[in-house]
């Protein structure tokens, strides 16, 4: 177990410092030299040689490499080109937005989705489980931009039972909460979806396995057998789904968070591309990397955890 | 013998007229079929037959645990005066695991992997409320003490996979006995399990039915096992029940032509050694169409021309004993049948009834020397953290063995003896770690496979599962000039080479367009050989050559396989557990155990006089077919140990009856006490 963490914190290290690297080149490779896309055309020599020698720029290529990662590891991620600000501090306030947002999407795509999954199993080949089959279907295939789009339209702009754009009031829960609706449905529509046909089908391939007729032969219960023994063991790999989805949404939100207009890690990063403030780019990629990597590690224990069989051979 | 002659006790479970139709894509299959027997109280009762009989049918028809497909379209099944067939989903959960419980067949895939035992024996027990969590825990460690698990109050919390096969069935029965049920159904108990284990849970469950009185009914192929245990037997064939009588009846007065044939096919019931074994030719019959006559007619050696007719009446035997045949009641009836024991009623295989004359060449076709093969079993960062010096296991431990140009030599040891492993060694699918293989004189341990590949034209695979080991995708034909392409050899007439390796195989010509799921087991091994014989090896080696074959289609292979090795010379290599198949195939025969080769001699002579202790367990071990000669005791205890702690002096020490301190401090080298013959036993018994 503690040979397994260290192994996968060191993976996830070098995971982390392989992104830094391509950033950085990414940024190198880009014509131009950076104090002048930072200080624009019109610049003095001197404010140019200045920027330089605070930036690092007149250091070697693999040094300036080096200064970044020993930053960003200590949490330093450099400072907006515009406003001089910390990007840590930038990207903090904006994280809260992004990971509710998240959340909630994949919270109520789990709430739904897995228990649909379990029930189309279960009842095979009944109203319920075709109708699964087909909506969900449908949800995969339809692109989260489009369901915010229509989702807009009907309930904000027709209807009128949820606000539009925005995060809500800072500090008023509530409204906060009230302007997650519409976003968290949208992107979370398609991974209820995902998982109702995923539960469904480790969920078929589970309870034909023999240890459930073993425990139909035993006289249990059906509700235990379905969900003490069936799910039990079909909730597996699904866990690595949602863990890979939890990552995958975390850099996804971006469509979401233009259309509704939220303050997210996602349009922050689409923002700063567009303005061209590379530091920020850079931090906001760095920090969905680590949160992705964080939460895949985090459905692996919990699967070595639900697993003798895996907590073993950790 | 007592047990027939007490007055006849109650009936507790009886069923009567039970019909089952499976709803197939074929049409409905008709899979059971008027099946009437009762079973009674505090008796075993033995239902036998080979797969496709129905038995497990049954048994599944007694719970009401069939598959979705299937459908009771008649009969009951009456469980102390209530009818199962009509009970509600409530009351059938109340008799289910309470009152009747099962010891499944295979304790690896039957038991949840991802809960305790504690968990799954208190999750049977819920339907005692008024029990507290200590009550039931206290009763469930009591159970798994009964059934011979050690240290039960620590163990019970561990999950299956950390028990080994012959503890899984124990804690399997521990769970079936739990509530302590009026009936036990057995569904082939101990086919996953090896030899000595066997005979240590057929010890058990005999041990608790006499302790119990329970009434159980034993489902199994193995007439060993239901010689050992029954004391009534009930044959199934096709969906019918063909005779019922008391275990004397059947296997010492048997007297339906399908049980008699039964009987005869198995090998452990033929004294001599000869190559050539006994079948029964062709298949069950297609059980979608209408079905009329005697259902075993068209493989009958006796068939009349009524029997596919008129249906056979039952002619009544002592007891609630019957058979189903012409021969034996009604205006067709033969005074003479059946013949006495000792006459064959099924012929031996094929042409030529005598095995053909053997001619084993001197010259060695294949020799291993002191091969080792090491498996690691730990990553190099955790065997330094946890201090592990040696992060190896010895799979195969100064394996020494010879194969000649036209013998057989068979390869004994139970699961994680290291047999597979070495004859996978042997074909460079695993490295070896030192020693030397050399295949006609030239070393091959450690070739590149590149320059392994043409040698690969001399040595073939007969591979365990036969079906598995097909891809799904590909017909016959294609499968068996697989090898041909796989080699490049385009200069033959493929489809030609598909009908000569076919026809030398007895495969029918249309066999060659279908695909290996329309195949039988016997056929899908037919391929199997095919494909092994497709580039004319000399040498095969053949892993579990009949394992999961019925016994009346096992001697085909087997019967096959000595003609095509009499014609062409082939030197074979059988990795087998199966001792009675080993003697009868086998020149010679070499036991393993935990990596090393204990004994090796010729085979006629290793069975009649063996003299490693283990290999004299082995071969007491195996159930036979014959209720007189039921054993007293178990001869070795214990199980194999895990090759992680591998027992100091000899592996054998620690189950070893005869076991002394020399033993467990050294390790005993091979002796060569005649010529031939070969054991590593300070102390050999014979």
């Amino acid at each position: 177990m503690v040979v397994y963490l260290i192994k996968r914190l060191g993976l996830s290290l070098a995971v982390v410092c392989a992104v830094i690297l391509v950033l950085f080149s990414l940024l190198h490779l880009i014509p131009g030299d950076p104090a002048t896309i930072a200080l624009g055309p019109r610049a003095t020599p001197e404010a140019i040689a200045r920027y330089a020698a605070k930036m690092h720029l007149d250091e070697p290529v693999w040094m300036q490499f080096l200064i970044y990662v020993g930053n960003a590891l200590t949490g330093d991620l450099g400072v907006d080109v515009f406003s001089d600000r910390p990007v840590t501090t930038i990207i903090m306030e904006r994280i809260g937005f992004t990971l509710s947002l998240v959340f909630a999407g994949m919270g109520w795509a789990m709430l739904l989705g897995i228990p649909l999954g379990c029930l189309a199993a279960v009842r095979r080949n009944s109203w319920l489980d075709r109708v699964t089959g087909v909506l969900s279907v449908g949800t995969i295939a339809v692109p989260s931009f489009l369901v915010s789009i229509w989702a807009l339209l009907i309930f904000a702009v027709e209807l009128r039972w949820l606000p539009a754009i925005g995060a809500g009031e800072p500090g008023d829960l509530g409204d906060q909460a009230v302007h997650l609706i519409l976003p968290a449905f949208a992107i979370g529509l398609s991974w209820v979806g995902y998982l109702a046909r995923m539960v469904r089908a480790s969920m078929l391939e589970v309870m034909g396995e023999t240890y459930i007729r073993s425990a139909r032969a035993f006289g249990l219960r059906p509700r235990r057998i379905v969900f003490g023994y069936g799910l039990r063991v079909a909730i597996l790999p699904t866990i690595t789904l949602i863990g890979m989805g939890f990552g995958g949404l975390i850099s996804s939100t971006v469509f979401a968070e233009i259309i509704f207009a939220r303050p997210g890690i996602g349009k922050l990063i689409f923002d700063s591309v567009m303005a061209r403030n590379f530091p920020i780019v850079q931090g906001g990629v760095l920090v969905a990397t680590g949160l992705y990597i964080l939460v895949v590690l985090i459905s692996d224990l919990l699967i070595a955890w639900l697993d003798p069989r895996v907590r073993e051979t950790l | 013998m007592a047990k027939d002659m007490e007055p006849v006790p109650e009936t507790l479970l009886d069923i009567r007229n039970l019909s089952v139709d499976f709803r197939t894509p074929r049409g409905r299959v008709k899979a059971l079929r008027d099946v009437t027997f009762p079973v009674r109280k505090g008796r075993i009762l033995g239902l036998v037959g080979e797969s496709g009989s129905g038995k497990s049918t049954v048994l599944w028809a007694i719970l009401r645990l069939l598959a979705g497909n299937a459908e009771v379209t008649d009969g009951q099944i009456t469980f102390q005066d209530r009818d199962l067939l009509g009970l509600g989903e409530g009351a059938l959960r109340a008799t289910r695991g309470e009152e009747i419980s099962v010891v499944f067949q295979d304790p690896m895939t039957s038991q949840i992997p991802v809960l305790t035992y504690a968990r799954q024996m208190f999750d049977i027990l819920y339907r005692r409320p008024n029990l507290s969590k200590a009550e039931k825990r206290r009763m469930a460690v009591e159970m798994m003490e009964k059934v011979g698990i050690p240290d039960p109050a620590s163990r019970i919390d561990q999950y299956p996979h950390h028990f080994s096969g012959g503890m899984r069935q124990r804690a399997g029965i521990a769970m079936a006995l739990l509530t302590g049920p009026k009936l036990l159904l057995a569904d082939e108990p101990t086919t996953a399990l090896d030899v000595t284990m066997e005979a240590q849970i057929i010890h058990l469950l005999q041990d608790l039915q006499s302790e119990t009185g329970a009434t159980v009914v034993l489902v199994s192929h193995n007439l060993g096992l239901i010689a050992e245990l029954c004391d009534d037997v009930v044959v199934m064939y096709a969906g019918e029940v063909v005779e019922a009588g008391s275990v004397h009846e059947i296997f010492h007065d048997a007297r339906h032509p399908y049980t008699r044939a039964l009987l005869e096919c198995d090998p452990a019931r033929i004294p001599d050694v000869s190559r050539k074994l006994p079948v029964i030719p062709g298949d069950i019959p297609d059980l979608t169409r209408a079905l009329k006559g005697c259902i075993y007619a068209s493989r009958c050696q006796r068939v009349m021309p009524e029997c596919h007719e008129t249906p056979p009446p039952a002619a009544p035997r002592s007891g609630a004993g019957f058979a189903r045949c012409h021969l034996l009641e009604g205006p067709l009836r033969d005074p003479d049948w059946p013949p006495p024991q000792d006459v064959l009623t099924v012929s031996r295989g094929g042409a030529g009834a005598a095995a053909a004359q053997k001619s084993i060449s001197d010259t060695p076709l294949l020799e291993v020397e002191d091969l080792n093969v090491r498996f690691r079993t730990l990553g190099a960062l955790r065997a330094r953290l946890r201090g592990v010096t040696d992060p190896f296991v010895d799979a195969v431990l100064d394996v020494s063995l010879t194969v000649r140009p036209g013998e057989t030599v068979g390869l004994v040891g139970e699961s994680g003896s290291g047999k597979t492993t070495l004859g996978r060694c042997i074909l460079n699918l695993v490295p070896g770690e030192s020693g030397s293989v050399r295949f006609e004189g030239r070393e091959i341990l450690g070739l590149p496979e590149r320059r392994f590949k043409p040698l690969r034209r001399d040595m073939a695979m007969m591979f365990q599962d036969p079906v598995g080991s097909l891809s799904p995708r590909k017909s016959v034909r294609a499968l068996i000039t697989e090898p041909l392409q796989i080699h490049g050899i385009t200069d033959l007439d493929l489809d030609a080479e598909a009908e000569r390796l076919a026809d030398m195989v007895r495969l029918p010509k249309p066999f060659l367009v279908r695909y290996p799921h329309e195949l039988s087991g016997g056929q899908a091994r037919r391929v199997g050989v095919a494909r092994a014989l497709a580039l004319n090896p000399k040498l095969i080696i053949a892993d579990e050559p009949t394992a999961g074959l019925d016994v009346s289609v096992q001697g085909e292979i087997l019967n096959l396989m000595a003609d095509l090795q009499a014609e062409h010379g082939l030197g074979y290599l059988v990795i087998t557990h199966n001792l009675p198949v080993v003697r009868h195939i086998s020149d010679r025969i070499a036991i393993m155990y935990l990596g090393r080769i204990v004994e090796e001699g010729p085979a006629e002579a290793v069975f009649r006089a063996p003299m490693h202790p283990y290999t004299q367990a082995l071969v007491e071990g195996v159930p036979q077919p014959d209720p007189d000669r039921r054993r007293a005791h178990v001869s070795i205890s214990g199980e194999v140990p895990s090759l992680l702690n591998r027992p100091r002096g000899c592996d054998f020490a620690t189950r070893c009856p005869y076991a002394q301190e020399k033993c467990r401090r050294e390790v005993p080298p091979q002796f060569h006490p005649e010529e031939g013959r070969r054991h590593a036993c300070f102390f050999p018994v014979n």
